[in-house]
């Protein structure tokens, strides 16, 4: 009796292994515990968005569907995507803007499509979302328009064609037009704006040259930043680069050019090999929720595709939430574009070149 | 016995092995996919009709553009290798000749200290020196010397100071091991011969270091003509150099043959500067077996 009772004392090495083992136990039991979960791969922003993805709607989405959300935030995805086997891709959703996602369905690596029939909500998005102009489904888009820091009196701005005014020289921002797609999508406007259309590229050649001397960064974050620093007075940008800086008494304003305001689309598409095909028309359609998109809007400032998306009185007055607002976009032919993308690039390179 | 000792492994092979092994696996091999992507129209693991072609060469031979980065390149790495030998050999030789082991700790850590720091933030650093509302600027103008910010960035000058400041380090220590070496009596004995400082330091000094300044150049143009992070942001993509290309190529235009094809080049370029520089040393040095 007494040495059964000896034989039960708690001693050093037993507290250290029971206190190992428990810790062990701790750490291991959610991923012990999830397994058997099926894992949806997919690809997203990091900043605000992944904060909240990472925060609230990812794991509200597990909840629900049982399953482990793997979110991959380390661009650029298309390269990665096209490395890995089509029959087993690296992704089961492609999160990226729409010039990319056409590139991915010419290249057949993702579905240039979502069925409507396995994703209730897109019966509820704005027409421009689904377009011919779109693959896949466009979840949100930015306005891109013009950034302007209104502590400099340049007075107000109305036209795309004023970033052309030589008050500008020197603290004028833009794009390296290969890498960036609001570039890409400015390239387009400027054909609009001086020549016959989008696809007029000798007259957006033209209107570039004349752009010079321009500070040109590869992304936006680089371009807030210079825009908040004074760098830049003036610049090409989407409006969430600058609404996201909203109560913090900024001197930066975003313009909706009277010509209209070019679509910088958030989109999702389905990769043809996904062995998670009910997982990902499920993530597609919870994206489409409009809980889900107010939350995501009102945090990154985003305007929502979904047409049910009531907004707060502040994201409502400026994002893009009813027809009349959304028919001011312009959406690029990104098909067009990509079939002329290495002619393209060679000529703006040499443009820009210092 | 010795057709037993004959079998047995030899020690030296099976050390050597594992290291063999990883340099195949992470050296040879990815090269070779990267010489075999150049010349194929696609990526045969993904692509089902995938064949050979020279059109990722044909289209950088045929464009004049492609050769003008090349030659950017080439340039940015030959100036940032002079200005960084200009300015590390006086600090290597200070470095081998000081008395003071106080002295030369203090010199040796003025040299590794700023390679404690990342790339980026030096680069970083540089920006918020050299931009239009940068330091630089910012104290000019409020000086009254100039009206409107220097273009200090955006510049190839822009980008060899970066890489001058991250590369000199490599400069400085190769160099600080050969002049380290050299025997300080032989200056002597040219200075007690008749000859100036200056002419005993021409004529015995830098002849005899003249492996050190080809192994410090050559390391220091290979880092050069690779490098990306500084290139990307002192340049602000005004300044397209190989390695932006390449990433260009891969990132946004998706054709890994082209940037292979580009990457082939770059290799090249590197492995015909080791050629040299082993003629050159052979030359110098007077080992002829060293080629």
């Amino acid at each position: 009796m007494m040495k059964a009772l000896g034989s039960s004392r708690l001693s050093r090495r037993r507290f250290l292994i029971a206190s190992a083992s428990l810790g062990v136990g701790t750490i291991a039991a959610p991923y012990v515990a999830r397994a058997d979960d099926p894992t949806l791969r997919i690809t997203g922003w990091g900043g605000k968005w992944g904060e909240v993805m990472k925060a609230e709607i990812g794991p509200a989405f597990e909840s629900e569907f049982k399953c482990k959300l793997q979110i991959d935030s380390a661009f650029p995805y298309l390269p990665k995507l096209q490395a890995s086997s089509r029959s087993a891709p690296i992704y089961d959703v492609l999160h990226t803007n729409s010039n990319e996602q056409w590139a991915a369905a010419e290249m057949g690596l993702v579905e240039p499509k979502i069925d409507p029939n396995l994703v209730p909500n897109l019966a509820d998005v704005y027409p421009y979302a689904v377009s011919d102009k779109i693959v896949g489904v466009s979840i949100f888009t930015s306005a891109i328009g013009l950034g302007l820091r209104t502590d400099k009196g340049y007075g107000p701005i109305t036209s795309w064609k004023e970033l052309w005014d030589a008050k500008y020289n020197g603290v004028r921002g833009g794009y390296v037009i290969p890498v960036n797609s609001l570039g890409q999508a400015f390239l387009m406007m400027c054909g609009t704006l001086f020549g016959k259309g989008q696809t007029d590229l000798d007259a957006a050649y033209a209107a570039l040259e004349k752009l010079k001397p321009i500070k040109i960064v590869d992304f936006t974050g680089a371009m807030e930043k210079m825009l908040l620093s004074g760098e830049v007075s003036l610049c090409v940008i989407h409006d969430s680069g600058i609404y996201r800086y909203d109560g913090q008494n900024q001197p930066t304003d975003f313009v909706s050019p009277s010509e209209g305001v070019l679509s910088l689309e958030q989109v999702l598409t389905i990769t043809p090999g996904s062995k998670m095909k009910e997982l990902a028309n499920a993530y597609v359609n919870y994206m489409l929720r409009p809980e889900v998109q107010k939350r995501l809007a009102e945090t990154v400032w985003y305007s929502p595709a979904n047409k049910k998306v009531k907004l707060d009185a502040k994201y409502d007055a400026k994002l893009l939430t009813t027809p009349e607002k959304v028919s001011k976009l312009i959406q690029v032919d990104w098909k067009w574009y990509n079939e002329r993308k290495d002619e393209i690039d060679q000529r703006v390179n040499r443009i820009f070149r210092a | 016995m010795s057709s037993v000792a004959s079998q047995r492994p030899n020690g030296l092979a099976l050390f050597i092995l594992p290291g063999a092994l990883l340099f195949a696996s992470f050296f040879f091999l990815p090269i070779g996919l990267m010489a075999l992507m150049s010349v194929l129209t696609g990526n045969p693991v993904v692509m089902p009709k995938v064949s050979f072609t020279t059109r990722h060469y044909a289209r950088m031979i045929g464009d004049p553009y492609y050769l003008e980065v090349i030659w950017t390149t080439i340039r940015i790495g030959l100036v940032t290798t002079l200005v960084a030998l200009l300015i590390g050999y006086p600090l290597a030789h200070w470095m081998a000749r000081i008395k003071s082991r106080t002295g030369h700790a203090l010199l040796l850590m003025a040299v590794l200290a700023p390679m404690l720091t990342g790339i980026v933030v030096r680069t970083f650093a540089w920006m918020t020196l050299l931009s239009d509302k940068g330091v630089v600027n910012q104290t000019l103008m409020s000086l009254g010397l100039i009206a409107q910010p220097l273009k200090l960035m955006y510049t190839e000058t822009g980008i060899v100071v970066g890489l001058v400041h991250i590369y000199v380090p490599f400069m400085v220590l190769t160099l600080t091991g050969v002049i380290g070496r050299i025997d300080e009596r032989l200056e002597q004995a040219a200075e007690n011969l008749g000859a100036s400082p200056l002419r005993a330091f021409l004529e015995v000094t830098l002849p005899l270091s003249l492996p050190g300044i080809l192994a410090g150049s050559l390391l220091v143009f290979a880092l050069a003509i690779s490098a990306y992070v500084t290139p990307i942001l002192l340049g602000g993509f005004q300044i397209m150099t190989l390695p932006i290309l390449i990433y260009q190529q891969i990132s946004a235009n998706f054709n890994v043959g082209f940037a292979a094809a580009l990457g082939i080049v770059l290799l090249v370029i590197s492995l015909l500067l080791v050629i040299a520089y082993n003629r050159a040393l052979g030359l110098v040095s007077g080992q002829r077996e060293l080629q």
